[in-house]
């Protein structure tokens, strides 16, 4: 999702040996799976399966260190310091690179952390599963209410027992007003433009195989984008390898530093990274070359925060949460991270009103309508998801 | 003095338990991984550790893609790369080498200094410096402008990844073949033109076959590393068409939920490798026994 790939690189070049880092990792796991997926949907919401109890209200917060599990650069510095300063505590960060690796070394003990920020509900299922979260007291969390009202029972988690939702954000094309122009979009569906040879070498797709096969899906009038249908996603693989021949993308999640230094003209990427691309547009270049085209079928989402079952300052995270919700905290947050905070009291208008977002990016912000018109991806089970991935590796093999 | 014959294997014994300990179980942990099942919850790797139970499904489905999928591109690209990177590097590092070894005279520990130096900096950071450079606005770009070459050196090019590896691993070739050629005996070269020999005849038919072990052993130390190299690629092109098998192999380790297929391939990257070394054991013995002759 975000700046995670310079860190990604750095972790796993340094790690030497490919297979190293996951052959001891599967050495230190448990064979077996402790418990079984319960997956909720837009159209199903689920409660999630009870795993111990809450804290209790009132408990004095904890003195001396917060551990935070976060994404590269997600949590404004400032926002942090602020807190340390208000309750007199150290908070350490560790970083990690994708939710596969986080929820493998939760797992296996090598992070122990009391707050993790940034996870989805694709991993909700297996973190859920392996009995790693702790309930949320929400009497902890004044603020909770300042939550967009969907997202306060999101369908993964319904009344929000183990999350709190944290930015929300939607799938479209980023792209260089001042290289690209407005009106191509209006062609065929507006995603076409992703196919047009004339962008050969400028354009990238997201290294994230749900996200980028939706997006074939999305250009050929298909909108289950948690399909486990074979045909379909055949189809989309060869609509995927049919982008490739034409424009020879780039397939990574850079294009929010790579845009604004002027090194692609176009790309699918989430909204969030165009607002932070804002923070790499170099002296001289103004904040209107940056333009967002918002498509009328595309995926909206979010993610969330949680506290770990063996969080050792439960209500210490509790309190970082609430202050996550303040309206003025999330904003000075928006304003480093590029993320839209999931609150109802930050509206469209508001963040435009502030002066760091240009007219050009309007269309990135997500409204609740927006927000809840979005498909949204969820869970696969193990043979559906095997065939994504199959059709993946076709697509980055060449 | 007469010594018992069993000494010989008990000095082996610290270098063999190390091999054991490093690599022998290791590589046995990625055959367990490649052969194992994962787990259906969390998709992660569970190795079979008893070979009679071994499931070889993910590698069948592995071998059919390398043979007529979409791993074939893959498997012969990445071939292709590697032995043009060799190519390049041995154009590049055997007239350095040869320089510094015959006529570089009282300066050649500083020229062989000046060699190595810039490999003090993490590869990474080089990289990444490449990066800056040949992107579109970048320095090396704007200068290759001013003599009209006008070329996107990052919109995935093969160009551009076979380059990055010349230069992320010619010094590894320089090296041994700087102590290759060091060693030779030179006289062997001057005997040759006495006897009428010009140059070039001496170059080919006796400098080139004294120094062929020395040129295998830094092929294949070069050759090794590339063959698995995969942020050289990511960080020079993340286009699918430079695609390397190390790169696949990333992917399904640290970003799909088959960790066992990038075990097999794993397992198929060290067979081929296998071969390039038998090749090269085989080529250093007879070397070793012609000398000896």
């Amino acid at each position: 999702m975000l700046r995670r790939d310079f860190l990604r690189n750095l972790v796993i070049t340094t790690g030497g040996l490919v297979v190293a880092p996951s052959i001891l990792s599967a050495c230190g796991t448990s064979a077996t799976s402790s418990g079984e997926l319960v997956i909720g949907t837009p159209t199903n919401p689920t409660k999630l399966p009870a795993n111990g109890e809450a804290i209790a209200d009132g408990l004095a917060e904890e003195k001396g260190t917060l551990e935070i599990l976060n994404w590269a650069d997600y949590t404004n510095p400032e926002v942090i310091a602020d807190f340390e300063k208000l309750f007199g505590v150290t908070i350490k960060t560790s970083i990690y690179d994708t939710e596969e690796s986080a929820i493998a070394k939760l797992r296996n003990g090598t992070f122990k952390p009391d707050l993790i920020i940034g996870l989805t509900d694709t991993a909700l299922a297996r973190l859920s599963a392996a009995k790693l979260l702790q309930p949320i007291n929400k009497s902890y969390i004044p603020h909770f209410t300042n939550l967009i009202g969907g997202l306060q029972s999101p369908y993964y988690d319904v009344d929000s027992q183990y999350t709190v939702a944290h930015v929300i954000y939607a799938n479209g094309i980023a792209y260089r007003t001042d290289r690209i122009d407005s009106s191509v979009f209006a062609s065929g569906n507006g995603y076409d433009v992703m196919w047009d040879s004339a962008y050969k070498g400028k354009l990238a797709v997201l290294d994230s195989y749900r996200d980028t096969i939706s997006l074939a899906m999305f250009q050929a009038g298909k909108n289950d984008v948690n399909t486990s249908d074979a045909d379909v996603l055949s189809a989309a693989q060869e609509n995927l390898i049919r982008l490739r021949d034409a424009t020879n993308p780039k397939v990574d999640i850079l294009s929010y530093q790579e845009l604004p230094a002027g090194n692609r003209d176009i790309a699918f990427t989430w909204s969030g990274d165009i607002l932070t691309a804002l923070g790499y547009l170099p002296e001289g270049t103004p904040a209107e070359s940056l333009g967002f085209w918002y498509p009328e079928q595309t995926i909206t989402a979010n993610d969330f925060l949680c506290i770990p079952k063996d969080s050792k300052a439960p209500v210490l995270a509790h309190k970082f949460i609430d202050y996550l919700l303040d309206t003025d905290v999330a904003l000075k947050n928006q304003t480093y991270v590029g993320y839209q905070p999931a609150l109802s009291t930050i509206t469209v208008e508001t963040l435009l009103s502030s002066g760091t977002i240009p007219e050009t990016l309007k269309d990135s912000l997500v409204t609740p309508e927006k927000y809840d018109s979005g498909q949204r991806l969820v869970s696969l089970s193990p043979d559906a998801d095997a065939l994504w991935l199959d059709a993946w590796a076709a697509f980055t093999a060449g | 003095m007469k010594r018992s014959p069993r000494i010989w294997p008990a000095l082996a014994a610290p270098g063999a338990s190390w091999l054991l300990a490093l690599f022998g179980i290791p590589f046995y942990a990625v055959a367990c991984v490649a052969f194992g099942t994962i787990d259906p919850i969390f998709r992660d790797a569970v190795p079979q550790w008893n070979p009679l139970a071994w499931d070889f499904g993910q590698a069948h489905e592995v071998l059919t893609s390398v043979l007529s999928g979409p791993l074939q591109g893959v498997f012969l690209r990445t071939v292709v790369y590697v032995v043009a990177a060799m190519a390049t590097s041995f154009a590049v590092g055997f007239p350095v080498a040869y320089f510094l070894a015959r006529h570089a005279g009282k300066r050649k520990l500083l020229l062989l200094t000046l060699v190595i130096v810039p490999f003090w900096v993490n590869y990474l950071m080089r990289m990444l410096a490449w990066v800056n450079l040949l992107s579109p606005s970048g320095l090396f770009s704007r200068f290759m402008g001013v003599f009209g070459i006008h070329y996107n050196w990052l919109d995935g090019s093969p160009i551009t990844v076979v380059l990055g590896l010349v230069y992320g691993y010619v010094p590894f070739l320089i090296l041994p073949m700087y102590a290759t050629l060091e060693r030779l005996d030179w006289r062997l070269v001057e005997a040759a033109r006495d006897l009428g020999a010009t140059s070039r005849q001496a170059f080919r038919l006796v400098t080139i076959p004294m120094a062929q072990a020395g040129m295998a052993a830094a092929a294949i130390l070069i050759a090794l590393p590339m063959f698995g190299d995969y942020y050289t690629n990511d960080l020079l092109s993340r286009s699918p068409r430079t695609e390397m098998l190390g790169n696949q192999i990333d992917f399904y380790v640290n970003n799909s939920q088959q960790p066992q297929r990038g075990a097999v391939l794993v397992l198929m990257l060290s067979a081929l490798l296998l071969v390039a070394l038998s090749w090269y054991l085989r080529s250093t013995s007879r070397y070793a026994k012609e000398r000896t002759k």
